[in-house]
């Protein structure tokens, strides 16, 4: 048994039982030999390792056994609802049988390198349960201003593991914005697959509204060709215990990834963005830009790597995560890493975090502007940087309308017990 | 109208104004100087409520209301405005929004409608042609990117749309060359009125001879140490201020 194995073996004890939500059940359908196949792995893979606990390096702030044990929960197919540009879609399961031959090559691969981080648990227990999902497939040089919209929903005790696969052939432009919503704790622990082809651009919009009781565990693998260009934004608002891992690698010269975030967290939520871009060609750019909002007791988690292979020259590598905590208990851990292999880079990365700008909000209240309206006013601009980069107006809007509902129920007023330290 | 008595004031425990007196009746201009660490611009904020300004004895009453007992924007409402020293830099909110959000939080305050888009943009417009703003800084963020002639008199337009009745203007001449400060001074002449008060805070004479004051006083260690005419400024303007300095001040 290998070092890591013995690792993650040492850790599946204090793993939550999960009894797998009756695999066995479910495996005798009439799918392809290959999905039979990589559902076979994903299950071997979980019971040799668990799933991840905060004893992993990776997952240090983010405790999913906690809130299994809290959660009975049993599998479902996911309730996917599909509008919009639904052109190119496919939507597979619950038997598997009409999954296009391509998706094979897609669906088994998976990022170099992730599993001694322990970060394909998640993953490979989605391949265990590889029986529901999206494809979409989009052919070469086809543009589309309109959207395929993706409304996902929890349903309270379910877990659902839906597969999203993705194609974005030559010189298409394309642009999938996915609502997450539900009722109840509902988990929802889904993979994403893109393949965007040379000079295509994919355009990615999450918007997680999930309830506040709910799990949401996401996976996603993106791989950009020469001259292509992915373009993310996330919106996390929703689920107790959420985790976007994210992971981009620029595979052909000039390819691009512009990754933006916002996450808005209250109550006792905690929410982990994790992000991987590897820099595999030379001339690539790419962009993380995140703002976190945190009151109350909640948790955000912000890591974001950027690798630069040897052969990957020139590359134009930023990261940025900042951060406002509103309250004492509020707390973000913020954890940038750049690896560098190649000498002719422009790279950099920076974090902050701070309270509200107590001069800017004595100057709008000098102005008459109330307390917590000058809040808001100072939260909804910290998050406007980044609302102001999306290039696709409904978003856009939906984002700031998002913001603004949230503001109006959130704790924005002065804590007593604030300590200066 | 502005009834200051015996004012003393702190921060972190030190004590910058040690009693001051001020009355300043309505329509009337005040000009306050004084050396360096006098408590000058502490007099400002305690005026407008800065967290941190603690006030341990006195009162302040505008139009016969305690100003003390209210929020910094409740005391923007009664109809009290701070001119800035340094203006706040608020990168992400537009001047637009900022205006809106300003003016229709006292008209709601004061019992009046708010203003819809079009009668704030009018109102905008008229404003910022009287004091020579151009639009395009209009669309700009709050303050961000200004030159030091701009912030000063983007505070004299939110002077004017806002309509105090009572003004309190830090060291508005502070980092303006002669053409801002004219710019300045005539915006603040336009605004003087029967009706409104204003207090001017200045190191130098030199924002004296476009912003003609009915009084002037001089402010030392705290108090005021001396009240005169429109003479008094000039006479400090030659003299300086060596004789309210005292040893342990200086």
């Amino acid at each position: 048994m290998s070092a890591v194995a013995k690792f993650h073996r040492r850790y599946r004890a204090e793993t939550a039982d999960l009894g797998l939500f009756d695999w066995d059940g479910f495996i005798a359908d009439d799918a392809p030999d290959w999905a039979q196949a990589l559902r076979k792995r994903g299950h071997e893979n979980v019971i040799a390792n668990g799933l991840p606990t905060p004893k992993l390096e990776r997952f240090k702030y983010f405790n999913l056994p906690a809130w299994l044990k809290k959660n009975e929960l049993s599998y479902k197919p996911a309730d996917i609802a599909i509008d919009g540009n639904t052109d190119y879609v496919t939507q597979f399961g619950p038997r598997c049988s009409y999954i296009p031959d391509w998706t094979q090559e897609a669906a088994e691969s998976a990022p170099i390198g992730e599993d001694k981080y322990g970060d394909m648990m998640l993953w490979r227990l989605s391949d265990a349960y590889f029986k529901d999902g999206i494809v979409v497939d989009v052919p070469a040089n086809t543009k589309s201003d309109a959207p395929l919209n993706l409304t996902i929903t929890g349903h309270d005790g379910a877990v659902t593991m839906p597969r999203l696969i993705i194609r974005v052939a030559k010189g298409s432009d394309f642009t999938l914005c996915e609502y997450h919503i539900g009722q109840g704790a509902a988990w929802n622990n889904a993979v994403t697959q893109v393949i965007i082809e040379e000079g295509a651009r994919f355009r990615h919009y999450r918007m997680q509204e999930n309830p506040h009781e709910a799990a949401y565990t996401q996976n996603t693998h993106v791989k950009v060709a020469d001259g292509a260009q992915y373009e993310a934004f996330t919106l996390t608002n929703g689920a107790a215990q959420s985790r976007h891992q994210l992971h981009v690698e620029l595979q052909g010269p000039e390819a691009s990834c512009d990754l933006n975030g916002i996450n808005i967290l209250s109550g006792k939520q905690n929410a982990d963005t994790t992000i991987t871009v590897e820099h595999q060609a030379p001339q690539c750019r790419s962009n993380q830009n995140y703002r976190n909002v945190v009151t109350d007791q909640a948790t955000g988690i912000f890591q974001g790597k950027v690798h630069v292979h040897q052969i990957a020259q020139q590359t134009d590598g930023y990261q940025l995560s900042n951060s406002l905590l509103l309250s004492p208990q509020a707390v973000m851990n913020t954890k940038p890493e750049l690896e560098i292999y190649a000498d002719d880079v422009k790279c950099s990365h920076g974090a902050t975090s701070g309270r509200l700008d107590e001069k800017a909000l004595f100057y709008l209240r000098s102005r008459g502007i109330p307390e917590l309206q000058a809040r808001a006013l100072l939260i909804q601009a910290f998050v406007s940087e980044v609302m102001e980069d999306i290039s696709f107006d409904p978003i856009k809007e939906q984002g700031e309308h998002i913001v603004q509902r949230w503001l109006d129920h959130a704790t924005l007023s002065v804590h007593t017990d604030w300590v200066e330290e | 109208m502005i009834e200051i008595k015996n004012l003393h004031a702190e921060i972190e425990g030190n004590e910058i104004l040690k009693g001051l007196d001020l009355s300043i009746g309505e329509g009337e201009v005040h000009a306050i100087m004084g050396p360096n660490g006098a408590g000058k611009s502490t007099l400002g904020y305690v005026l407008a409520g800065r967290e941190g300004y603690e006030v341990t004895d006195g009162s302040v009453t505008m139009d016969g209301e305690d100003i003390l007992e209210m929020e910094t924007d409740e005391r923007a409402a009664a109809g009290l405005f701070l001119a800035f020293q340094y203006p706040v830099e608020i990168p992400g909110v537009q001047m637009t929004t900022f205006l809106k959000t300003a003016l229709n939080a006292i008209r709601k305050a004061r019992g009046e409608e708010e203003l819809d888009a079009i009668g704030l943009l009018k109102l905008m417009k008229d404003k910022c042609k009287q004091l020579g703003i151009s639009d395009e800084m209009m669309k700009r963020a709050v303050n961000a990117g200004f030159s030091g002639g701009e912030k000063k008199r983007n505070e004299v337009l939110q002077m004017a749309m806002i309509e105090p009745k009572f003004a309190v203007l830090d060291e508005t001449d502070s980092g303006l060359d002669i053409d801002a400060l004219r710019i300045v001074a005539d915006g603040v002449n336009a605004l003087r009125a029967k009706n409104r008060s204003f207090l001017v805070i200045t190191h130098y004479q030199r924002l004296l001879d476009y912003i003609k004051p009915d009084h002037v006083h001089v402010l030392a260690d705290g108090k005021i140490a001396k009240s005169g005419g429109p003479e008094l400024a000039l006479e400090l303007e030659e003299k300086g201020y060596a004789e309210f300095v005292t040893e342990e001040a200086a």
